[in-house]
């Protein structure tokens, strides 16, 4: 998998910018989807089997795009001003590459401070691609970056950018390949635009009209120097979320996923994240509503150019959701 | 007739958090189901009861909704025998220390909101409010039965006991807005000798401290002709601007601005004065802070209206209302659904004066 985890983390979509990111899924995919389709906002969507007896419509969703950057001033020196798809923190972006759609790479630098004191600001940074002057820069005003770096391979761990949501596509993926039996009419959606506001989700769900609806996305961790006070860690297993800053899980589901992970023997945390959200609260609230949960993948420094998560922990994913979607699914009434 | 302050007092002694409104709901469902035509639950936990009109089979709807939900806490972690927590909807951490809680974990626990001294507190964070970060929940038992009876995800309500004061006031938490699922219950009781023609579906929603989830979500289904919101409002008392919050206990407020539609208010506005129902007009500039906002776009939208229940001291454990308030919002529902025609829709249109 950390092939396929690599050439996803190595292409580069961010939002509204993700044909690159959806060709490279849509051909890992294609021999295992029993329809495959591009929606209006360009979210990949694939169907595997129809429902049969208790089984119910599921739609799985995993974002193909990433933060990214926008050109949107150069200035007479070729220094390009930029302006931000999603959230891109200031504070991670000096000496961070880009790489523009076009394949023109180049650096980020910062504006010297008045004090030490200051806070970094998008206002303080610009682009250098290494051009003399505005006539001999290769790039326009409104062509899109996104951060650019080989993935690490730290052996149990990964790191490289755009694992928020790469990792989740990958997982999704993967949980397609394996499933061989299913009662479920099931969904992949691989959604756009979910970090300008969950946007594709949004749109596939309403056309889908799911039954249920389960997100795989990254969330936060507890477990570095001074970090959030936070019970998530690398390494524990993935996390079935309780809630974030935009939902509360369906305490059904989270009643059923806890199960499954115990019966299965599968280790797992709980997520209270407090703040962020992902697909899954788009889809709780489409139409007369859904009930929704989302297994997340605890990750480092997200929205960094350098987020990182366990391998394990991807893989109890996988193996969560290929156990959980194989099986019946009953909500059990007294759970909420 | 049912008391209405027994009833609200019964209510509030139930939990059901956002998101967990179970047990708040099956209280509703017995108490709703003599009075209704029909009951179902939307899949996020809505409670719909339907109040059938006497009208043609083309019958219009009408969705009136309070939210159900209720603010509270949610235990985040546990660091030897304390919880720590974090909130459920918009909880003020100034009043935190020292609250009565109940855990709900494997079973109920007795707790309370506990600070750490200052001298404990990171540099700076001494000698003033302390943030929810550091606050922690003791229920009491050692670290060992806490693991076995409390878990991540927990939920923990207030635990302050509602009590009556003089002068029909009523103070406890969840007065937000189980208030005006008490109106509810009093227009319903009206509407059993009132005669109709619209259809009514009276919802008691679903996360509105969170999402609006079940705002957003039942209107799709019921598809009403109209949809109005019963929520609390911020009732005049020390510290609060005297332009922004309405007298307790001196009737309702009707709602004005770009989430009501005006016909709508000048329909209640009128038949107020013509009951002699005291009002005060509550200008809802953007965002009314109310299902309203939800329920008025979705699908293809409908015409929404709010009505108001002045409270005071919002997202505390004794916030206050007046049961003479409760009872007018529930007399002008049942007065206004008595009085809808048939065609009404065609008559109103969005003349913003």
């Amino acid at each position: 998998m950390k092939n396929l985890i690599k050439k996803l983390v190595e292409s580069i979509g961010p939002s509204g910018y993700e044909s690159d990111v959806r060709r490279l899924v849509q051909e890992e995919i294609t021999d295992f989807a029993d329809e495959l389709r591009t929606d209006a906002m360009g979210s990949l969507i694939a169907r595997k089997g129809t429902k049969k007896g208790n089984g119910m419509r599921i739609m799985l969703s995993a974002h193909l795009d990433e933060i990214g950057l926008v050109a949107s001033h150069i200035d007479e020196k070729g220094f390009i001003r930029f302006s931000t798809l999603g959230g891109v923190y200031p504070r991670n972006c000096p000496g961070g590459r880009v790489r523009f759609m076009s394949g023109v790479e180049g650096v980020i630098g910062v504006e010297r401070l008045e004090s030490s004191e200051h806070n970094i600001t998008i206002e303080h940074l610009y682009i250098d691609v290494g051009a003399a002057n505005r006539e001999d820069c290769p790039v326009k005003i409104g062509e899109v970056a996104a951060f650019h770096r080989p993935m690490l391979d730290l052996g149990n761990r990964i790191a490289a950018k755009s694992i928020d949501d790469r990792i989740g596509v990958a997982i999704l993926i993967e949980t397609l390949r394996q499933i061989k039996e299913s009662p479920h009419e099931l969904y992949f959606v691989f959604s756009v635009q979910e970090e300008v506001g969950l946007r594709g989700a949004g749109t596939a769900a309403y056309a889908l009209d799911p039954e249920l609806g389960l997100a795989v996305d990254v969330t936060l961790t507890g477990d570095t120097p001074k970090g959030p006070k936070m019970e998530v860690s690398l390494g524990k297993g993935p996390a079935i979320k309780i809630r974030d800053g935009r939902m509360l899980s369906d305490p059904r589901l989270i009643q059923h996923l806890v199960q499954a992970a115990q019966n299965a023997g599968l280790p797992y945390q709980l997520e209270i994240l407090e703040g962020g959200t992902t697909d899954a609260s788009a889809i709780q609230i489409s139409r007369a509503g859904v009930p929704a949960g989302c297994i997340s993948v605890p990750c480092r420094y997200v929205h960094s150019p350098s987020e990182m998560v366990d391998y394990n922990d991807v893989q109890n994913a996988v193996k969560l959701l290929v156990n959980v979607l194989s099986n019946p699914i009953q909500l059990d009434k007294s759970a909420a | 007739m049912m008391e209405i302050s027994q009833f609200l007092i019964k209510m509030l002694s139930l939990p059901g958090l956002s998101g967990y409104e179970a047990p708040i709901r099956d209280l509703l469902m017995e108490t709703w189901r003599p009075l209704t035509d029909d009951l179902n639950i939307s899949r996020l936990g809505s409670l719909h009861a339907l109040h059938r009109g006497a009208g043609l089979d083309s019958r219009p709807c009408l969705l009136i909704s309070a939210h159900m939900d209720a603010i509270g806490l949610m235990v985040t972690g546990i660091v030897n025998e304390f919880l720590r927590i974090t909130e459920i909807g918009g909880v003020d951490d100034r009043i935190l220390p020292g609250q009565r809680v109940v855990v709900h974990g494997r079973r109920d626990l007795p707790g309370v909101v506990v600070k750490p001294p200052d001298f404990l507190l990171p540099p700076g964070k001494g000698g003033q409010t302390v943030a929810r970060e550091y606050l922690l929940v003791d229920v009491g038992l050692l670290p060992a039965e806490v693991n076995q009876v409390v878990r991540l995800g927990d939920l923990v309500s207030f635990g302050q006991e509602p009590f009556e004061l003089s002068g029909e006031a009523l103070a406890g938490h969840s007065l937000d807005n189980r208030a005006s699922v008490a109106a509810l219950t009093v227009c319903l009781q009206e509407l059993q000798h009132l005669k109709h023609q619209w259809d009514v579906w009276l919802v008691a929603t679903t996360q509105e401290e969170e999402t609006l989830g079940g705002a957003f979500t039942s209107p799709f289904e019921i598809q009403p002709d109209i949809v109005i919101a019963v929520d609390v409002t911020f009732a005049k008392g020390p510290g609060v601007n005297e332009h922004t919050a309405y007298p307790l206990g001196k009737g309702n407020t009707l709602g004005w601005g770009p989430n009501i539609h005006p016909a709508l208010f000048h329909t209640f506005k009128d038949l107020a004065e013509r009951l002699e129902i005291p009002y005060s007009m509550e200008a809802m500039p953007r965002h009314s802070g109310t299902d309203a906002y939800a329920m008025q776009v979705v699908a293809g939208g409908a015409p929404s209206m709010v009505v108001g229940i002045p409270l005071r001291y919002m997202h505390t454990p004794v916030e206050m209302v007046s049961l003479k308030d409760i009872q007018r919002a529930g007399r002008i529902l049942a007065e206004f659904i008595a009085r809808l025609e048939p065609d009404f829709l065609n008559k109103i249109t969005w003349e913003d004066h």
